[in-house]
């Protein structure tokens, strides 16, 4: 029973993967885009912290360890959250998954410096706004690394947009607003830290990639829904949209030897373009207070089994101090 | 900066810095040089024609616009020729960036990608439904037959 707050972080974990698709697609892009990210990261650090703290309970037991912290194996076997080799393999499956966050950390990091050098190398541009000679349509934000970058105070919108002359020329002043409209939002709303959040959270728990996928998708949909408030017109976006989408189909054939980089950058034109065609987005609180409540119980289950370690470790301690007292 | 941010009469404000790549990318777009009032017309005319010819002389000013004296008007073009060869590097560059796996680290944020197959005709229908609905907006170029007539 007082091993019960413990399991609270990979309860809510379980029920996050279970709904977190659903929560994306449902919740207004706007606050999908921003709480889901935030309460994945929660959710998996609090697993990850459970895991941490059960792989540490065994490893007490080493007697090399015990000696450090001189706990007494047998006080230590008293009372456990459960078996033994249940706790070395949470240990074990925590370091696993702290690899693979601190993997995709990096991965990250290098390309986000990557990105950043190429932006300086894009050197002209006027309000973040850069139009390269390409025959495939395109258009895409990059954000930037904060500050270090001459111009940057200029465009004011913490990145470059990059268009193709291919899509300028195919698309109807309107829709070229739209297009700039949306890549704005991207940068703006620091689109690329809530996708970085996501996927780190799915690296350190694989549990939540499904819901990851979707806050790509949540993305995309908050810089339309921004464009669309912007231009006062959704099905211009949707059709502006569709035109693109296209354009680039035709332009670029699917190419199976690329199979990897097309799948990677799925952007759901088809059902973006649906969604605007359908009502705006209801604000659904309720679900949102939900979600911000099963990160409350993560973060209190994390906090509540910490402590409870520490009490186990506490008791667990051979007591020299109090012997001598007497 | 600045005293304008228009907005217009069906949409939102536009934020700093919108208007001035609105023009730009219309300036990209065009075959030749435009006129302020060219400008304005191909950007649907919900601005006031001094804000447009504010803005393309601060273009100007800037060095970003090249302006030249064509009868009693001035006509603008992009300082930087975006089918020039420093637009091609930096073309290269940057497709070599995307290929080498960026999106996988969440990066990038792509207006449209490749599309599945069976989206295809959905977003063919979808242009047909939505005819009427963008009659009242912009018809300067036809619906379908992407990139058709360009060079």
């Amino acid at each position: 029973m007082i091993w019960l707050p413990m399991w609270l972080p990979l309860a809510a974990n379980a029920v996050l993967a279970a709904t977190g698709p659903t929560l994306v697609r449902v919740l207004p892009p706007r606050v999908g885009v921003r709480l889901l990210p935030t309460a994945m990261v929660v959710v998996a650090a609090g697993t990850g912290a459970v895991l941490a703290s059960l792989g540490f309970l065994a490893l007490a037991l080493v007697p090399a360890v015990a000696a450090v912290g001189d706990w007494s194996p047998i006080a230590l076997r008293a009372t456990r959250p459960g078996p033994v080799p249940m706790e070395v393999a949470a240990g074990v499956a925590m370091l696993v998954l702290l690899g693979s966050a601190v993997r995709q950390i990096l991965r990250a990091g290098h390309f986000l410096v990557r990105t950043h050098s190429a932006c300086r190398s894009l050197g002209t541009h006027t309000y973040g706004l850069v139009v390269i000679a390409d025959d495939v349509p395109d258009a895409y934000a990059l954000p930037t690394l904060p500050g270090h970058l001459p111009g940057q105070a200029a465009s004011g919108i913490g990145g470059r947009i990059v268009v193709s002359t291919a899509l300028l020329r195919l698309l109807t002043a309107g829709e070229r607003r739209v297009v700039l409209a949306h890549e704005t939002a991207h940068l703006i709303g620091h689109h690329h830290l809530y996708v970085q959040l996501a996927d780190l959270a799915a690296a350190a728990n694989p549990l939540l990639r499904a819901t990851a996928r979707r806050v790509r998708l949540a993305v995309e949909r908050d810089a339309d829904e921004a464009a669309a408030a912007e231009v006062g017109d959704r099905r211009l976006v949707a059709r502006t949209l569709a035109r693109a989408g296209l354009a680039r189909a035709a332009a670029s054939p699917l190419r199976p030897d690329s199979g990897v980089a097309l799948a990677a950058t799925d952007t759901f034109v088809a059902q973006r373009a649906m969604a605007l065609l359908s009502p705006a987005p209801r604000p659904r609180r309720i679900l949102a207070a939900g979600l911000v409540l099963l990160v409350g119980v993560a973060l209190l289950g994390t906090a509540a089994a910490a402590h409870q370690i520490d009490d186990n470790l506490d008791n667990a301690e051979r007591a020299p101090a109090a012997t001598a007292s007497y | 900066m600045a005293m304008s941010t228009p907005s217009s009469p069906r949409g939102g404000r536009r934020p700093r810095g919108a208007l001035e790549r609105e023009i730009l990318t219309c300036l990209a777009a065009a075959d030749g040089p435009l006129t302020p009032s060219q400008v304005l017309v191909s950007l649907n005319g919900d601005l006031a024609y001094t804000t447009v010819m504010t803005t393309l002389s601060r273009l100007h000013d800037k060095g970003v616009l090249r302006r030249e004296l064509v009868g009693r008007a001035y006509t603008y073009s992009l300082t930087a020729d975006p089918e020039g060869a420093h637009s091609i590097a930096v073309a290269q560059r940057m497709r070599r960036l995307l290929e080498t796996g960026g999106d996988r680290a969440g990066v990038l944020a792509h207006f449209i990608a490749d599309l599945a197959p069976e989206d295809e005709q959905l977003l063919v229908d979808l242009i047909e439904d939505s005819r009427p609905a963008g009659r009242r907006d912009d018809d300067e170029s036809p619906l379908t037959g992407p990139g058709a007539g360009h060079p």
